[in-house]
């Protein structure tokens, strides 16, 4: 549910439109076994094992196997269910919610999971100003924080200052155990605790399995844990499996090449490993799945910052380029010339979605299909940009404003992405043939973040977001206040009246409780943005991934990816 | 004495016995070719570095025909293609008998500037407007590889030779001053010298290319990154002239010099350095290809010459990855290119050790 | 002796301070530092941020930085990587023996096979042999490291007898001693291979060109003309003087091997300090870099220390005073 930038393509495995085959291929006659492992591959180290204090992705990869929140989201249905609250209800008012905890749950070194367990978590973990953490401000609503109290040791009750239509999705929160956790916290330690250099039995957690061993730079491994409270539908203690093994391998090659060798048993790949990989399915016993749209965004952006350096009191943007990037005619000419279906062919040999809205087409429930599409057409971006005044008046193959300044701008991208560089090599040439002078340079990426955030001395970046199915978490980019919003971020009040719009929008679907009602918000902002061209979106990959042929209970889908159920899967 | 006469009778004894050795003249020859070539690359390129078309992604190099579909001879042509994806995704590139573009010398297409100066058109080779022909085949946004291979000989060789020559030009003036001063002054620049070559070499690449601000130009990214390797490299070959001037500082014409009242730049400069030229000439070419190497690691983790701009680096870099080799093994010949010339540099530069260096024959 | 290897070390003290502080303001002269990407991520405030950076001090001048730093080394602290949130000291301890294995294999491999074939060559001095050695070494001299590794991966998967990457098996923990022994020594097969095949063109040639100075000295004519066998006049004594002058380059490969391997630890996900140093310098974890970079410096010069001390042992023409 985060919302993060993309920096490295993060490849959300998934299935949206063959779960459905699968399912009903799935259901003959296997009677689950236990044992065996299932190696994957990572990209990378865990950063750390504590769930409250990392910042970023690759620690959750491990500690969703260890740790469970309250509720999860059910990766087929999209919907919220219960994990370590068996139920819950809520008040009249939709603020007051009371959650019952699950009886008999106990933490992987034996001692009872309960109420107290999860206010510590909130309370003291979580809302505790000493320490570094980003789940804060997911449980702030404005400056307010949720009151959290025990009723009874399976009974907690959440406060909230105002109705959070995401409430429920958000507390998947990780609940972590109080009796590790608590004299760290005593002695003002816990920022530093559970990092990745702590034995393994100290990191205790209530999910189906345990970290076993940690080797930096190779591999970590997770085992059962025999005292998970979840049974199968015909009563097996789950999980199936004996163990998970994570090989660190930083070489998406190398990945690959392992795969193909049978020593791992999961290998995402990118629309241009295809062929060599397809080919393969039936000699190497394995199927490769196609699952759709990825998730999150990919675009061109314009700075549309008109505020003033405070120090200097210079505007970031040279006033003469802002009045182009302000010019919807412009944006827009811009969006006619992002050659989509040739990016899909040459960076994915075809196997991936032209982008044409925030929210990807595998969110499912809040996609609208029905916004503005741009198609590629170079002849209609030059008689956009001709009618708007923007022409060659002296002859020299460059483009003019109408007070005669020549078009030339700068174009970011960050290097480690080698797709996204090559969009951005793609998109400066077409921009060069409308006759605009385009300097592209890809960046690292921390550069490029400061000058996103804190210099604002940029004139158009290619970047991604990485995005969820829930419309609200990505407040912080629409939301005209917001820290990521891109193109013009933390105003003060909404520099247009689109904007304004926005934030309405989003004010108003935060506390809206009826889906439809959301929904209709939601679709009404997407048709703004693809209006309005804030975001210039190009192209998102097909999440494709080859599974080996020796799992029972797969049922891969779009949001969990290939193992979502992973307690339940079990080796044939 | 007559210096001069020995000098260059030192150096015709050096020329007889370099040509002596047949391997190294060929692999001069070889450099001197790839040399003209970059600097007549906007020529002999059918295209120019950034000349793209899409519908050619990785289309593999153009077979030149003599003999058309109905086996009767003609100039040599090649047919239009057409991409198709099979089942797996793959692509394949058909052969259009309806289309033949035949080959043509001395045609017309993307303009450019003769050593940078003179307007023209021109190219040796080409087919007409519409087709496309790839020597060498294409990369993944249907350039053509040959041009670009060319285009990339011009940034490569340039980042080695003039790199070279900045970090010798900073090398020997330290040396130099270092060894004819010796003292504190030696001992204080010696302890700079040793402090760089203490520093992880290539940690410290990255470290200084991160200084690099980003608003620079491709231009400026270059002239920077050749900075960065001149900064890196100068100080093992200070630590070689100093020790060498520790002892010409002794000889009689440098204390004849002296007595002159020359400046001790001058004496440095005109009496000392110039006998270091026979090392140093070695040493220029034994580092060269230390740069291009070099900047093929930048390149590799995309922190070199940026796209459209070619280099060997930055070309070889889009190949380092296990798919491609396997369907487009063509982009591997950048690092051919690389291989070669480094191998030649080196070839050359120790026969130049053995014809310079009376001792080692 | 014992005077000599202590004033080495002194001398070099002020080097390393000299070269710390460099490095030190480079990494803060860019622009930008780790938390700026953090800002990024939408769920993370300003007052979050601030945070972070009052409890790292990096809102204080370098130069209390610097020292901060300096004074907490003499302490043995490392510093906290803000990447991995412990301090360096750990995420380096695991990975430091790894590499110091690559290197050392690299290091036996390339002495192991560079040095036989110099003596061949010379030996066998502008025959077919010498030539083909030759052309060998220069074509091994002129590739990229990198792309052999790629290369050499990419064949081994075709045949699949050696493992791809890693340095561990799955089931390495059931191994017994022996067992874990070729384990390990299957999986640095590739990118010890890789990262020997430009020392072992340079060494070779090296070794050939002293064989062929020693194999030209009085001595050796004087032991031919006494009618030794060819064999003893080459094995035990021109031999050892050939390989006397080597010795010195064996420090520097030692610590060239710590950097040269970046990229290749990459290729190979080799878990050893190479990979972590390229994402901690393009993460600016600044105190990771630090101590990372110190450690390669401190081996540099261990390296160049012993290789003076072994010189000093086989040569006894050699003292240092």
């Amino acid at each position: 549910m985060a919302y993060f930038f993309s920096n490295y393509h993060c490849f959300l495995r998934s299935v949206f439109i063959v779960f459905f085959f699968l399912v009903s291929a799935v259901a003959r006659a296997d009677v689950p076994r236990y044992g065996g492992s299932l190696i994957l591959s990572s990209t990378s180290d865990p950063k750390s094992f504590n769930d409250i204090t990392a910042q970023e992705t690759s620690t959750h990869t491990v500690t969703g196997n260890i740790f469970e929140g309250l509720t999860r989201l059910n990766a087929i249905t999209l919907k919220v269910e219960p994990a370590l609250a068996q139920s819950w209800e809520v008040s009249e008012d939709g603020r007051a919610w009371t959650f019952h905890l699950r009886p008999k749950v106990v933490w992987n070194d034996g001692l009872p999971f309960s109420a107290d367990d999860v206010v510590f978590t909130f309370n003291d973990l979580i809302y505790n100003e000493d320490i570094v953490s980003s789940a804060r401000d997911i449980f702030k609503i404005g400056d307010e924080i949720f009151k959290v109290e025990k009723v009874d040791d399976l009974t907690v009750r959440f406060t909230l200052p105002v109705k959070f239509a995401p409430f429920l999705q958000s507390m998947s929160q990780s609940i972590l155990p109080k009796h590790k956790l608590a004299k760290a916290v005593a002695e003002k330690k816990f920022n530093f605790t559970w990092g990745i250099d702590t034995p393994p039995a100290e990191i205790v957690g209530t999910g189906p399995f345990k970290l076993e061993s940690y080797r930096p730079g190779e591999r970590f491994v997770l085992v059962r844990n025999p005292l998970y409270w979840k049974k199968s539908a015909n009563g097996d203690a789950l999980p199936y499996l004996d163990r998970i093994i994570y090989l660190i391998v930083q070489n998406q090659d190398t990945a690959m090449l392992k795969f193909l060798d049978g020593e791992v048993d999961l290998i995402s790949l990118r629309g241009f490993e295809y062929p060599m990989i397809k080919p393969l399915e039936a000699k190497k016993n394995f199927t490769v799945y196609d699952s759709g749209p990825d998730f999150g965004s990919s675009f061109f952006v314009f700075n549309q910052n008109t505020s003033r350096n405070p120090k200097t009191q210079k505007p970031f943007v040279d006033p003469v380029k802002s009045k182009w990037f302000l010019d919807i005619n412009f944006r827009r000419a811009i969006a006619h010339a992002i050659d989509k279906t040739k990016m899909i062919e040459i960076l994915m040999n075809g196997l991936g979605y032209p982008q044409n809205s925030d929210m990807s087409e595998s969110a499912g429930f809040f996609y609208n299909p029905n916004v503005e599409i741009y198609e590629y057409d170079l002849s209609k971006a030059k008689r956009i940009l001709s009618d708007a005044g923007y022409r060659d008046r002296d002859g020299d193959g460059v483009i003019e404003d109408s007070s005669g300044h020549p078009i030339e701008f700068n174009l970011f991208t960050n290097s480690g992405n080698v797709e996204r560089v090559q969009i951005a090599s793609i998109i400066r040439h077409d921009l060069q043939s409308l006759g605009m002078k385009v300097n592209f340079l890809s960046l690292e990426f921390n550069t490029l973040v400061t000058k996103l955030n804190a210099t604002f001395d940029w004139d158009a970046i290619v970047l991604g977001l990485t995005g969820g199915i829930e419309p609200h978490f990505g407040k912080n980019v629409w939301h005209s206040t917001g820290g990521l919003h891109l193109w013009y971020p933390q105003q003060k009040t909404p520099a247009t009246a689109w904007e304004k719009r926005v934030d309405e929008i989003f004010d108003q679907g935060v506390q809206e409780l009826d889906e439809n009602k959301r929904k209709t918000l939601y679709d009404e902002f997407q048709v703004i943005i693809s209006r309005q061209l804030p975001l210039i979106y190009t192209v998102l990959n097909s999440n494709l991934y080859a599974v080996r042929n020796k799992f029972g209970n797969l049922h891969p889908t779009s949001f969990g990816g290939a193992f979502h159920n992973i307690e339940e899967i079990y080796i044939k | 004495m007559n210096k001069s006469a020995l000098g260059l009778s030192q150096w015709e004894r050096a020329l007889t016995q370099f040509c002596a050795n047949r391997f190294a003249v060929v692999c001069l020859i070889i450099l001197a070719l790839i040399h003209g070539a970059a600097i007549f690359a906007d020529f002999l390129a059918p295209y120019s570095f950034s000349n793209e078309d899409r519908t050619f992604s990785y289309a593999p190099p153009s077979k030149i025909h003599f003999i058309d579909e109905n086996g009767q001879w003609r100039a040599p042509f090649i047919y239009g293609r057409k991409i198709t994806f099979d089942q797996y995704h793959k692509r394949e590139y058909l052969d259009q008998v309806e289309q033949k573009y035949s080959l043509r010398f001395f045609v017309k297409g993307d303009a450019y500037k003769i050593l940078w100066m003179v307007p023209c058109s021109w190219h040796l080779f080409g087919v007409k407007e519409g087709g496309r022909i790839y020597l060498c085949g294409a990369d993944s946004r249907g350039r053509d590889l040959f041009s670009r291979l060319l285009h990339g000989a011009r940034i490569s060789l340039s980042i080695g030779i003039v790199g070279v020559l900045i970090s010798f030009s900073i090398g020997l003036l330290v040396g130099g001053i270092a060894g004819y001063y010796g003292g504190k002054v030696d001992d204080i620049l010696m302890r700079v010298c040793e402090m760089f070559m203490l520093f992880p070499g290539f940690y410290l690449l990255l470290a200084l290319r991160a200084v690099v601000p980003a608003s620079f130009t491709s231009v400026q990214v270059y002239v920077s990154i050749i900075i960065i390797l001149s900064f890196i490299g100068w100080a093992s070959l200070a630590r070689v002239i100093r020790g060498m001037c520790l002892s010409l500082k002794e000889r009689e014409y440098v204390l004849a010099a002296k007595t002159m009242g020359l400046s001790d730049l001058t004496i440095i400069i005109r009496h000392i350095l110039p006998h270091t030229l026979s090392y140093s000439l070695i040493a220029v070419m034994l580092s060269i290809p230390g740069y291009i190497l070099a900047e093929s690691s930048l390149s590799l983790i995309g922190l070199g010459i940026q796209d459209p701009y070619a280099s060997w680096g930055n070309l070889l870099s889009e190949a380092m990855g296990i798919v491609k080799i396997k369907f487009a093994p063509w982009i591997l010949l950048p690092g051919f290119f690389i291989l070669v010339t480094v191998m030649c540099f080196n070839i050359v530069g120790d026969a130049l050790r053995d014809a310079l260096d009376p001792k080692s024959s | 002796m014992l005077r000599y290897i202590l004033k080495r070390l002194i001398t070099t003290l002020p080097l390393l301070l000299g070269m710390s502080l460099i490095l030190f303001a480079l990494m803060k002269m860019t622009p930008g530092n780790y938390f700026d990407s953090l800002k990024l991520n939408p769920q993370i405030s300003p007052e979050t941020i601030d945070r972070y950076i009052k409890l790292y001090q990096l809102d204080k001048p370098l130069l209390v930085q610097y020292f901060s730093w300096l004074t907490n080394i003499l302490h043995l602290e490392f510093g906290y990587s803000f990447f991995y949130n412990i301090p360096v000291a750990n995420v380096i301890g695991g990975r430091i023996w790894n590499t110091f294995i690559l290197s050392f294999v690299s290091l036996i491999l390339t002495w192991g096979v560079a040095i036989p074939l110099g003596i061949c060559a010379a030996i066998y001095r502008n025959k077919f042999a010498d030539r083909l050695i030759q052309f060998l070494s220069y074509v091994a001299l002129s590739s990229p490291s990198f792309f052999i590794a790629m290369l050499l991966l990419y064949f081994v998967s075709q045949s699949g007898f050696l493992p791809l990457g890693g340095m561990h098996s799955a089931n390495y923990e059931e191994f017994n001693w022996i067992g874990r022994f070729f384990d390990v020594l299957r999986h640095v097969a590739i990118p010890a291979i890789a990262l020997s095949i430009a020392s072992i063109g340079a060494l070779q040639r090296i070794m050939r060109g002293n064989m062929l100075e020693v194999l030209g000295q009085q001595y050796i004519l004087t032991a031919r003309a006494k009618g030794l066998p060819e064999q003893r006049v080459i094995y035990v004594h021109a031999l050892r003087n050939a390989i006397n002058p080597l010795i010195t380059l064996l420090g520097y490969e030692f610590s060239g091997l710590l950097s040269g391997a970046a990229l290749l630890e990459i290729i190979c996900s080799w878990p050893g300090l190479g990979a972590l140093m390229l994402t901690a310098v393009q993460s600016k974890d600044i105190y990771l870099v630090m101590a990372t970079s110190l450690m390669g410096s401190v081996l540099l010069i261990m390296g160049n220390l012993l290789a003076d001390i072994l010189l000093v042992r086989l040569d006894p023409r050699i003292r240092y005073e």
